[in-house]
């Protein structure tokens, strides 16, 4: 006789009949007699998968292979999409890729792609299996009227059971159950829906919402942040890392040594990196042709020192600004600096430079432009910089050392000025003169050299045109420039 | 459920019976029909050895797939293969007749010629091939041709071929001719026997396989060198040879040799196997590829170079890529098309063509890019004589093929009468 | 026929004209249900249990503690340094993966094979793939320096970081494959699980109990309509990790063989790493079953047969790795680039020929001891060996990555790679981490695949 569950709720409902076997042949048998009898709703409910039963009950094969060949499909246009965008492009906004040049190979290269696609594919492919087939199966199901009857428990250890729906047409509660036994059944139970436990508690509500706001708190604090300046000192988590044992560059040398050696400094200068030896050369300002890059002969090129940094001509400018000061002190006219050695300097154009008339000309007008503020335009000292700044220093509110006029005795002179030392001066600056490396080019620079050496020689101290015999006065110009080409 | 098969054969005996008796003249007759052809067409020895080359190594791949297979199938105890095992039998067996069709080539190297082998003569390497000479950069050194004299000389050439055919002829014989004598005496001793031989026979078939595939192929260009060729020439081998075997058991059934034997089961079975092959060989070819590829060293690369960047081979590389491994893969993916004879049928002489395409692949490009500055004419459609020639070359080898294998099966039985696991084979049911 | 005793547990004849019997001793279903769940179900654990417990927590601790101290101190108190940048970490993460590989193997291949002995072993066998992942995924995740932008090296778009990872990069499959294969893993192994879960659900006895297992079986009911779409789902999955376990294992050797190194640069290197994963995995498979099925009385589901099956396929997988020795080191010569054959002669005969011995004696000379039947089917004695196999797959993983790194091309960078106390201490730390979890999973999980044996044991008109 079936039994009744052992649900004590009032309002049930007959769901089905349940009958045990005690052996899965049993079980196959009763599945084909059932299926010959004319049921469809039906099920067979195992401990393992038994053998026969799925053509016995009339399952159909799943289409659970379509599914994840589909997804898989789909995995391979994913996974080769991430890397194109991700490694392939670098223009998409709001975020770009980043095309990454490693060895050689092709920004987007597919011999190297394919172990991440792969990955991908197989991800989805198994998501798409685990989660397809429990969504298929209808899982998770905890509430199952069939838990209820207490023989069911040992479906999962070693008994075997074919239910009967009551909602296959050819269902009758006492017919079913005769052939049941008929086929071999152990027992048979009643299997009953409880139909009051249908409702969610509603503390459940409660409790989602107040879970809900919790779990919120966190990023809403993370991103509140976001965007925003904190005037606290940062924590150091990890001092080694934020305090390391090292030395930066262009920062002061760490303390390195041991504080009972009682050495506090790697380097006595403060520096933690060494200056360039002398010699040492920019990268990329390998002149070979010292005498059109300095105005220095080949033999001497030995002299050129890198030009330093920043601190160096700081230094050089000190010493030399120290030098004068104590000359002025002596009362002495700041001479040229003492050189060590004018033979070094070029005596004449160097080769890398053609003087052609247009060349003069442009050295006129960069002279013009760059040096005429204080030289004045004819050379004479009398520029307008230099005019204001020697009415400064003379009222004692600036210092200023006037700027030279071109046509002194000793800046002409060839010997004690030749026409390198001229460039040099233009190069790297000389006195109170800075350097002017930087905004004129080699080629500028020896131009400006061929014009001062054209207004010495025409011996023009004033800029402003002489009112007579005008043609006479430029032809003599032209022809004395003519000579110059000519000397030089 | 099934009723259960009694386990024995009950149809008649299953043998090719007298066909092979009419077979053999005339296979051997398009052999050397075909072979002599192929060398005319191709215009002599040179251009004919590399076809030639490629065939044997195609046909041998299948002899050593299939001696494989008997031994992992006794390896492992596999009951569900027992049918099938005969027919892999046969053509293991068949192995040291394929020492005849290696004359010529050994002929050719123990002659000193370099037609084929550039080691033969020395040479190769002082000229220098390509950019691959591994020597140049480092004084010192000897070149490459001293360094590898005493492996790559004819003599011992000669000498590993000699042992590789002997094992494999006395391996084959093992386990053909036991398993023929359990045709008569039945018993469990005998499969014992060959379950207990077959675990020393798979790691010497392991050794000969690594430097035989060194010493066929590899060696066509003495500068390039790759661990894993062994793998390579293995998994390509032990695929044809399930396709061999699949389509020999579709031919015979369809003819009638055998009947009930070899049920959809095990066609199912081979399908599968022949699928896990496919990726097998795929995985092994794209990672020996990828791994070249990626280090980028030119003595290595230039073996992939000349496959890729020419423009005819390219278009066969992309063929073999898509045709040995995009398509069967989607193609062998289901369970309706492994359970199909007509699918499998083609499925399977389309597996072997492209296991042909795989050799002549392998072998031919060094035909025109050979070490030592031969510059060689292209290979397959400068002219449609060495077309012919190819074709030519192909038909002869397979029906001298087709001939050393109804001459091993005989009027033998073509399946196990007696093993003690028949009765799982004949009721072997896939889920 | 043999005869067979139905009360022996000696299942290791061979007889051809018979299946040897899997579940030995008589038992049924419920035989099997009370064999597997025996274990479990003991009101308490027994000493040796607790105290197998304790040592490996104490493990774990430590190596907790040593993460810590990397963490702040950095990485430099590891040994890594130039030129061996690569020092322990990558050897033991590689050594972890290799392991785990034997779990996927026995579940996902073997099924594919139809081997019906799997059905003992492998719900532990994937366990301890879980854990080797977990203790391999740890040390790739320390030893990027800053552990705290792990997630830089996923392509999630940061603004802040503005780059995204090179997919170039063989170091970047790892983290896709071993992802991949943690969760596919992952994902295997409770799936199989939930019917033996289901088992649990119904004969617990505390209420705890009853909640956690009955939510962790998802209410499962061992429906035939279930079972058909589970039983095409476990084919599926097995079928993709099949592919994936052996493209995480070449992806790791990847690592090494995409480089120029001499040593490193070898194309065998994918297959022969798989085979040296396998082989690493199924010595450790033997290690831990021998003593659990003596501990939780598991002998007729585990049987000697079962060991006995695995010991050949650790021959088998072991002759795989040293053929590939051999292949490689033929290869150096015949290849004639000096600087490879250099790096086999140093391996062999350099500053770390000790480890290179060992390397050999325990993974190529020691498994032959498998070729005597006895050897093989007595279970103390396995695990002796087993153990060497896995010391040997440990060195040789060692040998690969420093004595390449500490002879590679230019003479001034070579040196002699030293390893500190944490590199030591963490390696011993993680095998705590392993058992730690491996025990807790033998006393709450199942630890055998209880619906799959009785799937496999004969019926009657079978």
């Amino acid at each position: 006789m079936a039994e009744k569950s052992n649900n004590e709720s009032k309002e049930q409902e007959l769901v089905g009949l349940l009958a045990q076997f005690d052996d899965p042949e049993t079980l196959v048998h009763a599945c084909n007699e059932a299926r010959a009898a004319g049921y469809t709703k039906m099920d067979a409910y195992s401990p393992f998968p038994v053998h026969g039963i799925d053509p016995a009950i009339g399952i159909k094969r799943s289409i659970l292979p379509f599914i994840v060949l589909s997804v898989a499909l789909g995995a391979v246009v994913l996974g080769l999409g991430i890397q194109l965008y991700a490694n392939g492009q670098d223009t998409f906004w709001p975020f770009p890729g980043y095309k990454f040049l490693i060895s050689g190979k092709p920004i987007f290269s597919i011999p190297a792609n394919i172990p991440v696609t792969f990955e991908i594919i197989v991800l989805s492919s198994a998501f798409a299996t685990f989660f397809g087939m429990w969504i298929l199966n209808k899982l998770p199901r905890f509430s199952n009227p069939l838990h209820r009857v207490s023989r069911f428990k040992r479906v999962t250890n070693d008994k075997f059971f074919l239910m009967l729906e009551t909602a296959d047409e050819k269902f009758s509660r006492s017919v079913s159950e005769g052939q049941l036994n008929d086929w071999g059944a152990v027992a048979i139970d009643e299997v009953n829906q409880d139909l009051t436990d249908t409702e969610l508690p509603k503390w459940l509500a409660t409790v989602g919402i107040l879970g809900a706001i919790m779990l919120m708190l966190p990023p809403a604090a993370i991103f509140s942040q976001w965007g925003m300046t904190n005037r606290l000192p940062r924590l150091h988590v990890v001092p080694d890392m934020d305090w390391q044992h090292k030395s930066k560059t262009q920062t002061m040398a760490a303390n390195l040594s041991n504080e009972l050696d009682g050495v506090s400094l790697m380097y006595e200068d403060l520096r933690s990196a060494r200056r360039p030896v002398d010699g040492a050369i920019a990268f990329g300002s390998l002149d070979i042709d010292s005498e059109l890059s300095y105005g220095i002969k080949s033999d001497f090129a030995y002299t050129i020192t890198s030009g330093g940094n920043a601190l160096t001509r700081a230094e050089d400018t000190d010493k030399a600004d120290k030098k004068e000061e104590k000359e002025e002190k002596d009362g002495d006219a700041v001479a040229p600096a003492e050189e060590d050695n004018l033979e070094k300097y070029v005596t004449t154009l160097p080769e890398g430079f053609q003087l052609t008339e247009e060349i003069l000309d442009r050295g006129q007008q960069r002279f013009e432009i760059y040096c005429a503020a204080c030289h004045g335009y004819a050379g004479a000292g009398n520029g307008l910089v230099n005019q204001r700044a020697m009415s400064l220093a003379a009222t004692g509110a600036a210092t200023w050392t006037s700027a030279r006029s071109l046509h002194e005795a000793d800046v002409k002179d060839d010997a004690k000025n030749p026409v390198g030392r001229i460039y040099d001066t233009i190069t790297n600056g000389r006195g109170n003169m800075g350097p002017y490396k930087a905004q004129i080019p080699v080629q500028d620079r020896w131009a400006i050299v061929a014009y001062v050496k054209a207004l010495q020689e025409t011996g023009i101290q004033s800029d402003v045109p002489v009112a007579a015999d005008d043609d006479a006065e430029e032809n003599q110009e032209q022809n004395q420039e003519a000579d110059e080409k000519q000397e030089l | 459920m099934h009723e259960t098969r009694p386990a024995k054969i009950t149809s008649p005996i299953v043998s090719l019976s007298d066909g092979y008796a009419r077979t053999i003249p005339v296979a051997l007759i398009v052999a050397a029909v075909g072979i002599v052809l192929s060398f005319i067409l191709l215009q002599g020895p040179e251009r004919f050895l590399y076809s030639y080359l490629a065939n044997f190594a195609f046909l041998l791949s299948i002899c050593l797939g299939c001696l494989f297979f008997v031994i992992i199938m006794h390896l492992t105890r596999a009951g569900w293969s027992v049918t099938l095992r005969r027919i892999a039998e046969l053509y293991a067996m068949c192995t040291p007749y394929m020492a005849i069709l290696f004359l010529p080539i050994l002929v050719t190297t123990l002659t000193g010629s370099s037609y084929l082998y550039p080691w033969v003569d020395g040479g190769w390497s002082i000229h220098g091939g390509g950019d691959a000479l591994a020597s140049a950069s480092v004084d010192q050194l000897p070149p490459l041709e001293q360094l590898k004299a005493s492996f790559l000389n004819p003599t011992f050439f000669a000498a590993r071929w000699v042992v590789y055919f002997t094992f494999w002829g006395v391996a084959a014989a093992f386990f053909l001719f036991t398993s023929l004598r359990q045709d008569k005496e039945g018993g469990i001793k005998l499969t014992h026997r060959m379950q207990a031989i077959s675990a020393p026979a798979l790691i010497a078939f392991a050794a000969s396989i690594v430097f035989a595939s060194f010493d066929l192929e590899m060696s066509l260009d003495p500068f390039w060198f790759s661990t894993m060729y062994p793998v390579y020439f293995f998994a390509g081998g032990v695929l044809s040879a399930l396709a061999t075997i699949t389509l020999t058991a579709l031919w015979l059934q369809r003819t009638g040799r055998v009947t009930d034997e070899i049920t959809i089961e095990h066609y199912h079975d081979m399908g599968k196997l022949m699928f896990g092959f496919i990726v097998f060989w795929g995985y092994i070819a794209f990672s020996q590829f990828l791994l070249i590829w990626y280090a980028n060293i030119p003595e290595e690369t230039f073996w992939y170079d000349i496959r890729i960047n020419k423009v005819g081979w390219k278009t066969l590389s992309y063929i073999l890529l898509i045709g040995h491994l995009f398509i069967p893969f989607l193609a062998m993916m289901g369970r309706t098309v492994r359970r199909s004879k007509t699918f499998l049928s083609v499925a399977t002489v389309y597996l072997l063509i492209m296991h042909w395409i795989d050799h002549f692949w392998l072998v031919m490009p060094h035909y025109a890019n050979a070490p030592g500055g031969h510059l060689r004419e292209g290979v397959v459609t400068t002219s449609f004589f060495y077309f012919l020639g190819d074709v030519a070359c192909t038909v002869g080898m397979i029906a001298a093929f087709i001939a050393i294998f109804c001459l091993v099966a005989r009027s033998r039985p073509l399946v196990p009468l007696q093993d003690p696991r028949l009765g799982e084979c004949l009721n072997h049911e896939v889920h | 026929m043999t005869t067979v005793d139905p009360q022996s547990l000696d299942n290791t004849y061979d007889d051809a004209s018979q299946r040897t019997p899997l579940v030995l001793g008589g038992l049924d279903y419920e035989g099997v249900t009370d064999t597997a769940c025996g274990f479990w179900e003991a009101d308490s654990a027994p000493k040796i249990w607790w105290i197998l417990l304790g040592l490996a927590i104490s493990l774990l601790m430590l190596l907790g503690g040593l993460i810590q101290h990397l963490l702040f101190a950095g990485v430099g108190v590891w040994g890594n340094n130039n030129p061996a940048y690569w020092g322990w970490p990558i050897v033991n993460f590689v050594f972890w993966v290799g392991i785990g590989h034997a779990g996927t193997l026995i579940s996902a291949i073997l099924f594919l094979f139809r081997q019906n002995w799997r059905t003992s072993i492998n719900r532990a066998a994937e366990a301890m793939t879980i854990f080797a992942v977990v203790c391999a995924g740890t040390f790739p995740g320390i030893h990027i320096g800053r552990v705290w932008v792990f997630y830089w090296l996923f392509p999630i778009p940061t603004e802040h970081l503005a780059m995204w990872p090179n997919f170039r990069s063989p170091l970047l499959w790892d983290v896709f494959a071993v992802s991949t294969y943690a969760t596919v893993s992952l994902l295997f192994w409770y799936m199989g699980m939930v019917p033996d879960i289901a088992t649990f659900r119904d004969r617990t006895k505390s209420k705890i109990g009853k909640i956690i297992y009955g939510l962790l079986s998802l209410g499962w009911t061992g429906s035939a309509r279930n079972w058909h779409r589970y039983e095409i789902a476990y084919t599926l999955l097995a079928a993709l990790a099949t592919p994936l376990v052996l493209s995480v294992h070449t992806i790791v050797s990847f690592d090494f063989a995409v480089s120029q190194v001499p040593g490193w640069h070898t194309t065998i290197f994918p297959p022969y790493f798989v085979a040296g994963a396998i082989f690493s995995g199924f010595a450790m498979v033997v290690t831990l079953l021998v003593p659990a099925r003596e501990l939780f009385g598991l002998q007729k589901l585990i049987t000697l047969r079962h060991l006995e099956n695995m010991n050949k396929i650790i021959m088998a997988t072991g002759l795989m790795v040293g053929t590939a020795y051999g292949i490689e080191f033929f290869i150096a010569w015949y290849s004639g680039v000096p600087w490879e054959a250099f790096a086999f002669w140093n391996r062999a005969f350099g500053n770390y020929w000790w480890a290179y011995w060992i390397m050999v004696s325990c993974n190529v000379m020691i498994p032959q001891l498998f070729w005597f039947k006895w050897c093989r089917t007595t279970p103390w004695f396995m695990v002796i060996v087993c153990i060497f196999v896995n010391i040997g797959m440990w060195f040789e993983r060692f040998v690969i990555t420093i004595t390449s790194l500490c002879r590679d091309f230019v003479p001034s960078s070579w040196a002699y790679f030293t390893p500190t106390w944490v590199d030591l201490g963490m390696l011993i730390g993680s095998f705590g981490l392993f058992f730690t979890l491996f025990l807790l999973f033998c006393r709450f999980m199942p630890v055998i695949a209880m619906a799959e044996v009785k799937g496999i044991m004969p019926r009657d008109d079978h």
